[in-house]
């Protein structure tokens, strides 16, 4: 035979409100504190001005190509070229000269513009081929809009492409990305130890001696044959 | 036209029959430690099974008319499904949410998902008293509509329909069949929306199958809400087995995952860990709140009241910030630790509604014997030699031909 049992339900009632309120309001900070710690060392390194693979922006809507570009399909069926933002933090603020006319074609690999600083030149190819449709006229006018703003305000062209879907499937998405650019910081401090090592310069101007950082805009204190071996060894070896 | 023809056709000309016969050819070596361990156990536990339809249940189990309910439902069944839920979770995750970077790993979880359920329903068969029975609610030999079991049971007959439809891409790519491919992918979302919507009932009705015996489980671990953290904890035992098993299948299958994907396991695995260390979180508290108002504190000083505090504690509490540290300090080892001790947590948790607090207050308790253990043990490995059978042949781990992606 069953047994009735009775248990006062509301007895607890103050308590389990507390218990609500308390997980919602830990909730917040346990959100929040969860998704901290990207915040918290992009922040330091960028006050300490290290180059690590925090502080960069990879937003998971573009494409990237093996040479530092970038490309995001507008809905008008355009699409936006740029430099990602680890190749410009490289870098530094540069100038873009032999920029293409609107109207004219381009094929993927063909020369789009070579960035310049101080008479030190690096080719940028092509991630896309297609019509090109604008240049932004800023970036010559407004040289550091790139490097505060690479998707945005940075954009080089706008390109009626030919070929996107195919084109797009040698370029890393999303995760990918953010994984891929992560390596390269790796491969750019390697490239780094054996140009410094060729050119016989004291490595600590360039890489920290304690844990081997790497400075924002290393390559803007390198002399002009560093700058000819990143683009043939690194940015264009494929 | 002959369909097989057909068929053969869009193989690009091969016998289909031919292919099919030269699959079922072993790959690789035979005498792996795991076929070591794995084929005895199989043959014993099919000779088990044999035995316990020739003589009876009750010569190879423990399960009396007291306790009816023995490992193969409490184990295989009740815990089992649980794992399963990773399958409706990242569905949802990549279908309806549109989150890109946990594409990779979604076909090998809706298959583990399938053959989970598949293999389960037959440990279900195995644990009637009267397993002919196991139609009724389908056919319609008294569907018995009342009981909470005839929605368990259309609900496992409608998500296994559903997860092969969803996995059937695979097997067309497997196959060469274009045609079909290209109808079975455009089922697919709809597919993938059936399948969420009868995961969430199910694996709450699981739960709800307890409900009715109030008087027969532990009141720490009997409330009205078993349904609900039945549900949630589905979610973070889902996807703790994606991270345990995609582990080691991605060190089992090395070769035939791409390079990119390799690069992007430890991206999904810690995408994971924060999933996992959300979902405990809102868990811990359902417990905390079921528990307060059951006002059960008078029995956390008995054996028991220490066992539920193990389970949540241990279980439930460490591993949750097991995830929590491990996400923020990108420790893919931690990560899988947590995912092991939520695996522990939830297999602890299944056993204890089912089968530990059940009749606890019995002189005599009920323990499986070994033949149930072995048989138990018996349906996991042959469910993990058909998930090889499958990844070694069908493009599950490695990427779909290149005329897939079109319709995919």
């Amino acid at each position: 035979m069953d047994v009735f049992s009775y248990s006062d339900i509301f007895a607890t009632k103050g308590i389990e409100y507390l218990i609500i309120i308390t997980f919602l309001a830990l909730l917040v900070p346990f959100w929040l504190l969860l998704n901290r710690q990207v915040r918290i060392s992009s922040q330091v390194n960028k006050a300490l001005g290290y180059l690590s693979a925090n502080i960069l922006r990879i937003p998971h809507g573009l494409f990237y190509s093996k040479n530092h570009t970038w490309m995001y399909m507008e809905k008008s069926g355009a699409a936006k070229v740029g430099l990602d933002d680890l190749l410009l933090h490289i870098t530094g603020e540069v100038k873009f000269s032999n920029l293409i006319s609107p109207g004219e074609f381009i094929r993927k690999g063909d020369l789009m513009t070579q960035i310049v600083q101080k008479g030190k030149v690096i080719r940028i190819f092509s991630p896309l081929s297609g019509k090109i449709l604008a240049i932004n006229h800023t970036l010559n006018e407004r040289p550091g809009t790139p490097n505060d703003d690479p998707y945005g305000k940075g954009w080089i062209y706008k390109i009626k492409p030919l070929n996107w879907v195919e084109e797009v499937k040698k370029c890393y998405f999303a995760e990918e990305a953010t994984n891929w650019s992560a390596k390269e910081i790796e491969r750019f401090k390697d490239f780094m130890a054996l140009s410094m090592k060729n050119c016989s310069f004291e490595p600590s101007v360039v890489v920290m001696q304690d844990g081997g950082e790497l400075c924002d805009h290393s390559l803007s204190e390198m002399p002009g044959e560093i700058w000819k071996d990143f683009d043939t060894d690194f940015l264009n070896s494929n | 036209m002959n369909n097989n023809l057909q068929i053969a056709l869009d193989n690009d000309g091969k016998s289909i029959w031919k292919f099919l016969i030269s699959e079922l050819k072993p790959k690789g070596k035979f005498l792996t430690p795991f076929n070591v361990i794995s084929i005895p156990i199989i043959i014993i536990g099919l000779g088990l099974i044999i035995l316990r339809f020739w003589k009876g249940i009750g010569e190879v189990s423990n399960v009396t008319q007291d306790i009816p309910w023995g490992l193969w439902k409490g184990f295989n069944v009740v815990t089992g499904v649980a794992f399963a839920g990773g399958a409706y979770v990242l569905t949802f995750m990549v279908y309806i949410l549109n989150m890109r970077k946990y594409r990779s790993i979604i076909r090998v979880t809706v298959l583990n998902g399938f053959l989970a359920y598949a293999f389960y329903a037959g440990a279900l068969v195995l644990d009637l008293g009267r397993p002919w029975h196991i139609f009724n609610p389908i056919i319609g030999n008294s569907f018995g509509a009342s009981s909470v079991l005839f929605l368990v049971a259309w609900h496992f007959l409608l998500y296994m329909i559903a997860q092969l439809i969803e996995f059937s891409p695979a097997i067309a790519e497997w196959l060469g069949i274009r045609r079909a491919h290209r109808i079975l992918s455009g089922m697919t979302m709809a597919a993938v929306i059936f399948g969420i919507t009868l995961s969430m009932l199910h694996q709450s009705g699981l739960g709800a199958l307890f409900l009715m015996a109030k008087e027969k489980i532990h009141p720490l671990w009997y409330s009205e809400f078993i349904p609900v953290l039945f549900l949630v904890s589905s979610i973070f035992a889902g996807l703790s087995m994606v991270i345990f098993e995609g582990s080691i299948s991605h060190k089992v299958f090395f070769d035939q995952i791409s390079e990119k994907n390799k690069n992007a396991q430890n991206g999904i695995i810690r995408g994971l860990s924060k999933i996992c260390a959300g979902t405990m979180f809102a868990y811990f508290f359902l417990q905390l709140l079921v528990f307060v108002h059951k006002q059960r504190w008078d029995m956390l000083d008995t054996a028991l009241g220490h066992w539920f505090l193990l389970e949540m504690l241990g279980f439930v509490l460490l591993p949750m910030i097991l995830f929590f540290v491990s996400y923020r300090k990108n420790n893919i080892a931690m990560i899988k630790t947590a995912a092991i001790l939520t695996i522990l947590g939830v297999i602890l948790n299944r056993l204890n509604v089912s089968i530990i607090s059940f009749r606890w207050d019995m002189a005599v308790r009920y323990v499986p014997s070994w033949m149930e253990v072995v048989v138990a043990l018996a349906v996991i490995f042959s469910q993990i030699w058909i998930f090889r059978w499958v990844i070694n042949r069908m493009p599950v781990l490695r990427d779909s031909p290149s005329w897939a992606n079109e319709h995919n």
